[in-house]
């Protein structure tokens, strides 16, 4: 079986987080490995929060805002 | 002009100016009744892609 | 909760009178039950009539007989369009009907009447695009990659129906070469019947010119047009920007479009800057059309009982902008002329102080507040989690095995209780919701269904209705980021739905109530400045029942308009102004400041305490809003030989000596209007937006005076915008010579031994210098804003480059300052005249009142809050924030230590002091580091 990669994102409520919504009432299709966790604003992600995600698995770790 | 004054606006568009005034209005304490000809409200402005000067997303 | 939308609807009369009107209205069915409408979309997926979308693709895509507008609509509930519907026009079908799983169609749908009583009245009906069909000129409806802006902007739209591709209608191809034409049904008498300009169609072209040359680049891009008209704040830049970016401006109006050599190519012929006649092949052209006024609202207008003058525009006066003729009536936006956006917004704002000035006394008697029961007390209790897992009909259980989900998350720590619904947000599902909750003694919501950013307000109103704390819910967005997305990957999306639930309760078990923030409101606003904005802000909110204080920084009320003697209407502004100084002065509700400066200030929305340093020394006020209007002033030039000889005036000094009938300029024979002194130059690049139709004005009345005498005008673009294009047209039908000229060739203006003035500019038609001696020269100078560092200090606003004030946004928060609670008007934003001053002011009036109104302001309760054990006081995070809502304290008895403290009213929960704290020591209420770690432990197990 090929590498699926566990992707985390932290998205904007008013913006990336919005556009993840868009893209479903699109019926936009994308790989079902993205977890999106909902922030109000991408500047309140803590750096040791992305190493937190790396650290308990992440592939990669998107920051959208 | 009437003696007894009705609390309530009627804003007639439901385009930017519209939504604006009908926003202020129920900010201001009045009751309004937004009264759109077309099924959704938005007006022109939804139509247009980006604004100028700013190249903002009309959206 | 206060406004009540009525879609479909259209306004058949309006009785009774300002204050009391009885309006009756039409509504048209919509064929779909807007209460179970769940817009799915399914009905329209499957609907078998396909039809060119005029309502919002312009004629380039299809869309349903069933449909709605555009994704984002609101109301989102779907509609029958019942020409094109099958089953409303034959009979058969009902395709929508069977498909629908929420059972919202009802094909028997019938229109109906309503009476509704209201006080006032506003009009917005807006306007529609000139439509070019049937004008061979332009060519439109013959060729096909000949298309309007409308359609460009579509086109260029990632959410049109290219998806952002820039590709010929006839071929698909996509554009290398394209060309604007501009005023398209503007200034344009003979063929569109329209002697008006449209105000936005230069800077929409040059918009959707850069847009276009970011989607392909290397795109060429020529702009005909007559005058470039960037008047507005920033404009020019945008405008330079657009010429060093390669995009061709030619001044020249081209009168026809042939068929071009190339398949699907037009060739237009057009005159060069240097008079040569050429000839260009372009693949695609847009027409730049103007605005009009659309039949159905001319219909209105006459329904209503308001007058349009001769361009079906509303009839107004300079000095009420946004009243029509029928008192009560209010009109803005541009039903009122054509206007862009943030003027619409500020009309928009000005017509809603109106009517609320006018029903002052009716405020919060038909508006309704809702009840809730006590709050629970849920502190020290275990999680006990309800989840709430949504089929919503198929979209979600069409994709997502549902009951694996429910099962799976009554394995999770901490969930008491599950349950699967129809459709979870519906008013059953609510009752059940709070039934449960009381039953089992719930404290915490899981709803795993759509998105939070619709629904999660509905959900919260649910638990505060069942005594629950609202923020105790959490959302898994299982439709819009699962089911949707991976619709053919029914496994994936059920373990992604599973994981949006775990990541849900692992979250919602550590949420803890947050309290109902609100902070009391001082109801007094504080205006500065006492021209025409700051008088007529003040006026609107003391009509209101508000008292306001002015502060003024000279002897006299007035401002600029003391300088002024008529608006573009010729109306006489000095009358206004005195009427306007004596009733501010009368007016019981208003203390003046005069010779009186703001020199200190602090404090928050509803919370403000300024200094003023008066003649009867300080003063301080407490005041909820404040108004900045600090206007602006002529610039005083140091050319075109100002100050070396008595012939070269500025125009407000013109102005003062043609009133007085002054013999220098009875007397004189030839005038020379030379416009952009100080204007549009490197070191300033704005436009100053009244002088053009100053100097035309000035020119009209001196050859009305005396036919005889010669009146040139040297300028650069005539910008005459709007209505104003009249006094352009009605100039040159009296003789008055205009004559353009570039920045690299200005006219000279030589001044002689006895004064006497020669004037040079470049001819363009006879490409030589002209030379005319000129007994009056007219210097149109520029609009400067006055200095307003030292108050941009005080209340931390920011400042654009060019010294004026920077609103919140420029296109729907026009009066705004990004600080809550301070706003602005007049000059000290950018040049206007004096009826944009006027509506601004209102504008302005009418948001500080939608503070004022409120005896307290509640505040969203999602907030940074500071731990006392934490926080070392290292102010790292005072930098980041950009609300200015963190400040450094001393704590108290502890020996000088310090800890940052949260102003709640300034901050917005952005929570970038959270990410740049070192020691935690600061968090936002419901978006912990604690609380998000869970989600992204919960996600990666």
């Amino acid at each position: 079986m090929s590498f699926v990669p566990k992707i985390l994102s932290f998205s904007c409520n008013w913006c990336s987080y919005a556009a993840a919504d868009l893209a479903g009432t699109n019926r936009m299709q994308y790989p079902a490995s993205l977890r999106i966790v909902r922030v109000m604003c991408s500047g309140m992600v803590h750096p040791n929060l992305i190493v937190e995600a790396f650290t308990k698995g992440a592939d990669g770790v998107m920051v959208m805002g | 002009m009437a003696e007894q004054k009705i609390g309530a606006v009627m804003v007639v568009g439901g385009g930017i100016a519209g939504m604006q005034a009908a926003l202020d209005l129920a900010d201001n304490g009045f009751f309004v009744y937004l009264v759109e000809r077309g099924a959704v409200i938005g007006g022109s402005m939804s139509r247009l892609d980006k604004t100028y000067p700013t190249n903002d997303c009309a959206m | 909760m206060n406004i009540e939308l009525l879609t479909l609807t259209e306004v058949e009369g309006v009785e009774g009178e300002e204050g009391d009107f009885t309006v009756s209205l039409r509504q048209h069915p919509r064929y779909v039950d807007m209460d179970k409408c769940i817009a799915c979309g399914q009905c329209a997926e499957k609907c078998p009539k396909k039809v060119k979308d005029f309502n919002y693709n312009e004629g380039l895509g299809f869309r349903k007989a069933i449909f709605v507008r555009y994704p984002q609509g609101v109301p989102l509930k779907y509609r029958i369009d019942p020409e094109n519907c099958i089953k409303l026009t034959k009979g058969k079908c009902g395709v929508c009907e069977k498909v629908c799983p929420a059972g919202a169609i009802r094909f028997d749908d019938q229109e109906s009447s309503r009476t509704i009583k209201v006080g006032s009245v506003i009009l917005a009906p807006g306007h529609q695009g000139f439509n070019p069909t049937g004008i061979r000129t332009w060519g439109f409806g013959v060729f096909p990659n000949v298309i309007t802006s409308l359609q460009m902007e579509r086109l260029l739209a990632s959410s049109g129906p290219t998806e952002g591709h820039l590709t010929r209608p006839s071929d698909g191809r996509e554009a290398r070469k394209i060309a604007f034409l501009q005023c398209v049904g503007s200034r344009d008498v003979n063929k569109a019947g329209h002697g008006y300009c449209s105000s936005v169609c230069c800077m929409y072209a040059i918009k959707e010119s850069l847009i276009a040359m970011e989607h392909v680049p290397g795109l060429d891009v020529s702009i005909f047009f007559m005058d470039i008209r960037t008047h507005g704040k920033d404009f020019e830049r945008y405008y330079n920007r657009a010429k060093d970016q390669g995009i061709k401006f030619r001044r020249c109006r081209v009168h026809s479009l042939e068929p071009g050599e190339g398949e699907g190519n037009i060739y237009l012929r057009y005159i060069t800057d240097e008079g040569k006649q050429v000839a260009d092949e372009f693949d695609m052209v847009v027409l730049s059309v103007g605005l009009e006024t659309p039949p159905q609202a001319v219909d209105l207008a006459g329904r209503v009982g308001v007058e349009l003058n001769h361009h079906n525009f509303v009839e107004k006066s300079c000095f009420t902008p946004v009243h029509t003729t029928r008192p009560g009536i209010f009109a803005c936006g541009t039903f009122s002329g054509p206007k862009n956006i943030p003027h619409s917004v500020m009309e928009a704002s000005a017509a809603a102080a109106g009517a609320a000035q006018s029903l002052a006394e009716a405020r919060f008697t038909l508006t309704k507040a809702k009840e809730f029961p006590p709050e629970r007390d849920v502190s020290g209790q275990e999680p006990k989690v309800g989840v709430f897992v949504c089929h919503c009909g198929s979209n979600i259980a069409g994709v997502i095995d549902v009951a694996k989900v429910a099962d799976y998350a009554a394995s999770l720590p901490g969930v008491a209780y599950v349950e699967r619904n129809l459709f979870t947000c519906s008013q059953d599902t609510q009752d059940l919701m709070r039934a449960k909750i009381a039953e089992l003694g719930l404290n915490r919501i899981v709803v795993a269904a759509c998105t939070p950013r619709t629904h999660e307000p509905l959900f919260r109103e649910t638990l505060k209705a069942s005594g629950l704390n609202e923020y105790l819910i959490e959302m898994a967005n299982i439709r819009n980021q699962a089911s949707w997305v991976h619709a053919g990957e029914p496994e994936a999306a059920t373990e992604k739905a599973m994981d949006l639930v775990r990541m849900a309760v692992a979250k919602v078990s550590l949420l803890a109530p947050l309290p109902t923030l609100a902070v009391p409101v001082k109801r007094k606003a504080l205006v500065i400045g006492g021209g025409v904005a700051g008088l007529t802000a003040a006026l609107t909110l003391a009509g209101q029942g508000y008292p306001v204080d002015l502060v003024e920084k000279s002897s006299m009320l007035g401002g600029n308009a003391q300088h002024l003697f008529n608006t573009f209407k010729f109306e006489p502004i000095p009358q206004f102004v005195l009427a306007l100084v004596k009733r501010v002065q009368q007016e019981p509700n208003i203390q003046v400041y005069l010779n009186s400066e703001v020199v200190a200030a602090e404090g928050f929305v509803g919370n403000f305490r300024s200094t003023l340093n008066t003649p009867a020394g300080e003063v301080v006020i407490d005041h909820g809003v404040a108004i900045m209007a600090t206007g602006g002033h002529a610039h005083k030039p140091d050319e075109y030989g100002y100050g070396q000889s008595r012939k070269v005036f500025t125009a407000l000094e013109f102005d003062k000596l043609h009133e007085a009938g002054e013999t220098r300029i009875k007397r004189a024979k030839n005038f020379a209007f030379i416009q952009c002194v100080g204007s549009r130059e490197p070191s300033r690049p704005y436009c100053s937006r009244v002088c053009c139709t100053h100097a035309i004005q000035a020119a009209i009345q001196l050859k009305q005076e005396d036919p005889e005498r010669n009146v040139f005008i040297l300028y650069r673009d005539v910008r005459t915008y709007g209505q104003r294009e009249e006094l352009y047209t009605k100039a040159r039908e009296l003789g008055v010579v205009f004559v353009n000229y570039d920045m690299h060739e200005r006219p000279k203006v030589k001044v002689r031994g006895d004064e006497s003035v020669a004037v040079t500019v470049w001819d363009h038609v006879l490409h030589q210098p002209f030379t005319f001696p000129a007994d009056v020269v007219i210097l149109a100078t520029a609009i400067i804003p006055n200095e307003v560092g030292k108050l941009a200090q005080i209340y931390k606003l920011p400042v654009d480059s060019d010294g004026f004030l920077q609103e919140a946004h420029v296109k729907l928060r026009p009066v705004d300052f990004s600080v809550d609670g301070l706003f602005l008007a007049g000059l000290a934003h950018y040049p206007k005249p004096i009826e944009e001053t006027i509506a601004q002011a209102k504008a302005a009036a009418s948001r500080a009142a939608t503070v004022l109104s409120k005896e307290s302001i509640s505040l969203d309760s999602i907030k940074a809050e500071v731990s006392a054990t934490r926080c070392d006081g290292c102010a790292l995070c005072l930098d980041v924030c950009p609300f200015h809502a963190i400040s450094l304290v001393e704590i108290e008895g502890g020996e000088g230590k310090r800890r940052i403290e949260i102003n709640a009213a300034q901050c917005k929960g952005c929570g970038c002091c959270q990410a740049t704290c070192p020691k935690d020591g600061v968090a936002v209420a419901g978006f912990t580091y604690e609380q998000l770690a869970a989600q992204v432990t919960a996600a990666l197990s």
